[in-house]
């Protein structure tokens, strides 16, 4: 029984997080602004880097596959650390917050380029020959026809990785950006109390369970062939 | 119209084509029958360039189309052509459908492609269904927009591929109706189909293949009655039986 009465007290103290939570929902701020714009700029380069591979266009498509292998098969912390520490040796002097956003992206792009990839192949054959044999190009069967189609199937799968990367900038916190887990374990040692470390699990329940949420209804809705 | 001279194709090592020679006039409704396999799907894909020929040539009006230098997406808007599958834009309207290349391809502005749209679906009976979107279509309604789809760039000739057989035989007669007034109409078609009323019908005449040759030729009654080669032969007694 005191194990659990120490347990509350270290963990769940009321008091200690009433008070670190304005900071924390600051730090909660940062962590959307920053896993938002990294998932917005990955989207880009995502969707860039999928088109040139399943179009095949020479070199580029193998460069673009490198980049892949690249980012998908090593740690994004040792990615974040590259760009912030490594970076300035060729020139390259990035603030804190862009160096954490550039390999957020970077990492991001590299997944959503084989959710765009996947997506862009599950699209029927049949569909470019449809738009084709109406004397479409193909850059405009990919544009009108394909890309819209993709869109929705990618949503899904696009909305996990989102989720994957909100819980993944919390690595920004060894570039000292003050994102949701840096705040709190700031919090912890100025209180002398991991009960911050809760609050902040809770707060970022509050972002993710929304979003896990939202898949299973897309996946439902497309599972009744709305799409 | 379209004149093929000794077309082969290859897949791998696979001899898909082997020497089809033909000839299309305007107005002509060609209906290519033959059993599965037999290169009936390559050759209309391969008129629509959707597939490569290893050799030969296909003229449309003396012009070889499978030149290097052929703007390909030219020649597919003077040639149309309907799938079995259907391969209607699951994300569009009935109306967007029939009008996304009007726009795209030729430029047309929304109203004007609007109109053009409407008037080709109520020529196929489906001016109702033009804000329907193709899941809430049933089988031959579907083909009515994919036919009126491929109508839409006023083509030259259209190419059918067993653009029947995906339906159930109830909707099957409300798609032959479309494509009988379309050959009435004048219109120069290439059917692979195995309807037989249809080819007697509006079938100018008939070729029947097999293992990537033409076997056979002739008008329709020629063919279904009375067929010379013993490979047509069996192949009608298989399936009309
Ligand atoms: N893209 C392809 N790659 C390899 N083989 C193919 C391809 N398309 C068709 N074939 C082969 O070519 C042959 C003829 O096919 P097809 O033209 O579809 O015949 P049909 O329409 O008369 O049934 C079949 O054996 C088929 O497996
Ligand atoms: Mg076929």
């Amino acid at each position: 029984m005191e194990g659990l009465a120490d347990l509350a007290q270290k963990y769940f103290s009321v008091s200690v997080i009433k008070e670190v939570f304005p900071f924390l929902l600051k730090g909660a701020l940062y962590t959307i602004i920053f896993s938002a714009s990294s998932e917005l700029i990955g989207i880009i380069v995502g969707l860039f880097t999928a088109i040139i591979r399943v179009t095949k266009v020479k070199v580029l498509s193998q460069i673009a596959t490198i980049y892949v292998d690249i980012f998908r098969g090593t740690p994004l912390l040792m990615q974040i650390i590259f760009v912030y520490y490594a970076l300035p040796y060729v020139g390259i002097n990035l603030p804190a917050p862009a160096a954490g956003i550039v390999a957020l992206s970077i990492n991001s792009g590299a997944y959503v380029s084989e959710i765009f990839r996947a997506g862009i192949e599950s699209i029927d054959k049949g569909q470019i020959e449809a738009a084709r044999s109406l004397g479409m190009s193909y850059a405009q069967a990919m544009r009108y026809v394909v890309i819209p189609q993709t869109m929705k199937r990618v949503l899904p799968p696009l909305t996990n990785e989102f989720v994957a990367l909100i819980k993944d900038s919390s690595l920004l916190s060894v570039i000292a950006i003050s994102e949701l887990l840096r705040t709190s374990k700031e919090m912890m040692t100025w209180k002398l109390n991991p009960s911050s470390l809760t609050a902040a699990a809770l707060l970022y329940l509050a972002i993710t369970v929304p979003l896990t949420r939202l898949v299973s209804y897309l996946e439902n809705k497309m599972k009744k062939g709305d799409v | 119209m379209i004149r093929i001279v000794d077309l082969y194709k290859k897949f791998g090592s696979i001899n898909v084509l082997n020497g089809v020679s033909l000839e299309v006039r305007k107005g002509d409704v060609l209906v290519i029958i033959g059993p599965s396999g037999s290169g009936k799907s390559t050759l209309l894909r391969c008129i629509n360039l959707l597939e490569e020929p290893t050799s030969g040539k296909i003229l449309l009006d003396g012009e070889d189309i499978t030149g290097k230098k052929i703007d390909k997406n030219k020649v597919r808007q003077r040639i149309g052509m309907v799938f079995q599958s259907f391969n209607l834009f699951p994300n569009m309207t009935v109306i967007g459908n029939v009008t996304l290349a009007l726009q795209k391809v030729l430029k047309m502005k929304p109203a004007e492609a609007k109109k053009a749209g409407t008037d080709l679906l109520t020529r196929v009976g489906l001016k109702d269904k033009i804000d329907a979107y193709p899941n809430q279509l049933s089988g031959g309604q579907k083909q009515r927009v994919a036919i009126a789809r491929a109508l839409a760039m006023n083509p030259e000739a259209i190419l059918f591929d067993e653009v029947t057989s995906a339906l159930d035989p109830e909707l099957v007669k409300e798609v032959l109706d479309v494509m009988k007034d379309l050959a009435k109409s004048g219109m120069t078609m290439l059917v692979v189909t195995h309807e037989m009323g249809f080819a007697k019908e509006v079938g100018s005449h008939v070729i029947f293949m097999d293992e990537g040759k033409i076997i056979e030729d002739g008008l329709a009654e020629e063919i279904f009655d009375n067929p010379r080669h013993p490979r047509t032969k069996a192949f009608l007694d298989a399936v009309l039986s």
